[in-house]
């Protein structure tokens, strides 16, 4: 199939992107890397009658260090790009996932914006941005804001982003004290999404009696969007068990059933994706 | 009689069409039984392939017997060094320490045999005829080869590749039949207006049917050359002697004359002999005695997490006999592919549909095709019996893999559940299919 006619406009600013999004209708739809949009555009399930490309705004592309020690990473970094930065390599669970997104093509062309924007329920960067406690810096011709991406997602392809608001950047703070992390998914084996993915941040502050005091376990694949399993957390500040924590991954979420997995095979893997992640982070630094 | 009509997807010929069903089936039926006597699965494949000297075999089915009273036999085969060569490639000895080796890593590592036989280089059109096809098929191939005054050949065949290179192969037979370079053979195929009538390529026929074809109409192009060498030679055309490109007189090696030069003069044709048409230009039709019967072993390892029910191909080892090869590296093409495709229709490959009639695996975002990064990288080796049906002894490998891989794949994740208790699961084996039986047999409240 191909998609239905549309108009096209590149910006050549961020500026002009914005004003173009300024006098947007519901049918304008910003185009990053398009690997995610267009897909969908020539099965018609979108059908947007107006793109702004924003693909060759360069002051949306790249990983500057803040002045806290987080990063600042451009909306239009792609994962290929992320991937070669040396800056990533501190935050384990990165260097786990961006080789497993797509393919070579698919990492040169897919954008961190875009990923967050689309709120794919399988994606697998999401999931670990939750759990780098990330945020979402976006701007419009009315003002900017800053949203924590725990707030940011709000269902399968749907975010608090308003229409005329374009994503300028993701923030992530500093991976500071005994900071540990890892990625476990298990693909669907015809599209490559996470049929069922894990994302771990574990940590230890000094003299904390050995202890983690820091959870954090971001879950894809399996709810309407990418979420904190809290009550996850929670059960592994307490019992510091990686096994009794997998318990609770999908406690209160209505857990997704398809061709590839039902509810109960997928609660099973997903328990079995968080144990191994925590258990992976338990091992190692960083 | 029911007839039934159906919007969803039927069974149908996919490569190998007929002997993938069947060979699964024979396979599993094999493991099963040997599961139920307690005899080693190797073993009593050995105990019942048919002995080397029983050939040509006549298959007891009755699948052979064709119009006229006619019959069709197993054409050659040497069965046991095919499985033995993949045993010990494998290292069968060793499996139930591999097997423990991988229950401390938490999975179940499984072998499963395939010892393949297959038909291919389908043909008789009288054998065709009496298995009741009933669409009027012919099994007929043919070939038309002409030799420009340049020299270079071009030959014309009845038979269309889906890109199983042959080009290349029929470039290689007839440069040995002609003695010109591979480079100077043309091969035209596939476009009816230019084509000499055929039946096409599947079922693993070309080298078997059409490549006779195409020797034999270079046969009939090495005689007329003959005769007009005798010609341009002033000798008898008995006392021609041919040696690759080169006409010359017996004990008379100075008088030669090369193909290239009696192409050039029988297309020129002022000087041809009373009856004798111009050009070399000639067509062949051949319609085979009997079909050709490619075997082998192929085996292959899985380990399957027991958690995840994921199924990883770790290791596949083919050992095929397809009679003799024209070009080893297309022969081990085909079996590349086809082993691909036949481990895709064990592991992932399958036309979902919900209650409605609803095909819900309805693009490549939800039908998974083998992938290469899924794939170990596959042991080939090979035995080698001739076929005696055709001059240059080939078998056809078009399907083999395809044909075997399926059962070695299926046979090997049952074999890893094995120790559950499990005794037979249906493809395709995917994790959720896989975990649920891990479950059931653990007594899971699956
Ligand atoms: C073959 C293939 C395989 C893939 N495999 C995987 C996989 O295994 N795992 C995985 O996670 N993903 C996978 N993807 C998806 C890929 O990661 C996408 O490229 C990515 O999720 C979206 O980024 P993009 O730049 O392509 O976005 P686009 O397609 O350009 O846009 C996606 C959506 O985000 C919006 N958008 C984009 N940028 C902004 C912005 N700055 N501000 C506001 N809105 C914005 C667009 O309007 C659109 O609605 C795959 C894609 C393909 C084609």
């Amino acid at each position: 199939m191909t998609s239905l006619a549309f108009d096209y406009r590149r910006a050549d600013s961020v500026d002009q992107a914005l004003a173009l999004l300024a006098e947007a209708d519901p049918g304008t739809k910003v185009l990053a890397g398009g690997h995610s949009l267009l897909p969908i555009m020539k099965t018609r399930l979108a059908r947007p009658d107006r793109l702004i490309d924003i693909g060759r705004l360069n002051e949306l592309r790249g990983v500057n260090r803040l002045g806290d020690g987080g990063l600042s990473i451009g909306a239009l970094t792609t994962y290929s790009e992320l991937l070669a930065n040396p800056a990533i390599t501190v935050y384990g669970l990165l260097a786990d996932v961006l080789p497993t997104i797509g393919d070579v093509q698919v990492r040169n062309r897919g954008t961190i914006g875009g990923a967050v924007a689309h709120v794919d329920p399988a994606a697998d960067l999401p999931a670990c941005l939750l759990v780098l406690d990330a945020e979402v810096v976006v701007r419009s011709a009315r003002g900017g804001r800053t949203i924590a991406l725990t707030s940011f997602f709000e269902g399968a392809f749907n975010s608090v982003l308003l229409p005329d608001e374009l994503i300028t950047e993701i923030r992530l703070p500093a991976a500071s004290g005994d900071y540990r992390s890892a990625y476990r998914a298990q693909e669907q084996p015809a599209s490559g999404y996470a049929l069922a993915g894990a994302a771990v941040v574990i940590g230890r502050s000094t003299g904390g009696g050995g202890r983690f005091d820091r959870a954090a376990i971001g879950i894809t694949g399996v709810g309407e969007c990418p979420y904190r399993a809290s009550a996850a957390e929670q059960e592994f500040l307490s019992s510091g068990d990686p096994a009794a924590a997998a318990a609770h991954a999908t406690d209160g979420v209505l857990v997704a059933s398809d061709i590839h997995a039902d509810r109960e095979y997928r609660t099973a893997l997903i328990r079995v994706q968080v144990r191994r992640a925590l258990e992976a982070a338990i091992e190692r630094v960083g | 009689m029911t007839g039934v009509y159906t919007n969803t997807t039927f069974v149908d010929a996919y490569r190998g069409a007929g002997r993938p069903e069947a060979t699964y089936v024979i396979e599993r039926a094999m493991d099963l039984f040997a599961r139920e006597i307690g005899m080693d699965r190797a073993e009593i494949r050995r105990r019942n392939f048919i002995a080397p000297n029983a050939f040509p075999y006549d298959n007891p089915s009755g699948l052979g017997t064709a119009s006229g009273g006619a019959k069709i036999y197993i054409d050659s085969g040497n069965y046991e060094p095919a499985l033995d060569k993949a045993l010990a490639m494998v290292g069968y000895e060793d499996l139930a320490a591999r097997k423990a080796d991988a229950r401390l890593r938490g999975k179940y590592l499984g072998l499963g045999l395939s010892t393949y036989l297959e038909v291919c280089g389908v043909a008789p059109s009288k054998w065709i005829g009496a298995v009741g096809e009933g669409w009027g098929a012919a099994m007929w191939e043919s070939s038309n080869i002409r030799v420009h005054l340049t020299g270079k050949v071009v030959l014309t065949i009845g038979t269309s590749p889906q890109g199983q290179g042959h080009e290349t192969t029929y470039s290689q037979v007839i440069s040995h039949e002609l003695g010109v370079p591979v480079d100077d053979v043309i091969v035209q195929h596939s476009d009816t207006q230019g084509t000499p009538f055929g039946y096409g390529s599947y079922g693993s026929r070309t080298s078997s049917v059409g490549s006779t074809a195409a020797i034999k109409a270079a046969g009939k192009i090495r005689e007329k050359a003959r005769r007009y060498a005798a010609h341009m030679l002033e000798a008898a055309p008995e006392d021609i002697e041919i040696d690759g490109a080169n006409y010359s007189v017996r004990g008379s090696p100075d008088k030669v004359k090369t193909l290239q030069e009696i192409a050039f003069a029988l297309d020129l044709a002022f000087d041809t002999p009373v009856g004798m048409e111009p050009y070399l230009d000639e067509t062949a039709y051949y319609d085979p005695t009997n079909c050709t019967w490619p075997f082998g072993t192929h085996i292959a390892i899985v380990e399957i997490d027991e958690e995840t029910g994921h199924v990883d191909l770790v290791r596949y080892v083919a050992v095929d006999d397809v009679g003799n090869k024209i070009n080893p590296m297309i022969v081990d093409g085909q079996l590349h592919g086809g082993i691909a495709q036949g481990v895709g229709q064990a592991l992932w490959e399958g036309a979902v549909y919900d209650d409605q009639g609803q095909l819900l695996s309805g693009s490549l975002l939800d039908y998974a095709l083998p992938r290469a990064a899924w794939l170990p990288s596959f042991e080939l080796d090979e035995t080698v019996t001739p076929s005696p049906v055709n001059p240059i002894g080939v078998k056809g490998v078009g399907e083999a893999g395809a044909i075997a891989s399926t059962a070695a794949v299926a046979n090997a994740v049952v074999d890893a559940l094995g120790p559950l208790g499990v005794r037979h699961l249906d493809m395709p084996y995917t994790p959720q299919t896989v975990w649920r039986a891990i479950q059931t047999a653990k007594g899971g409240q699956a």
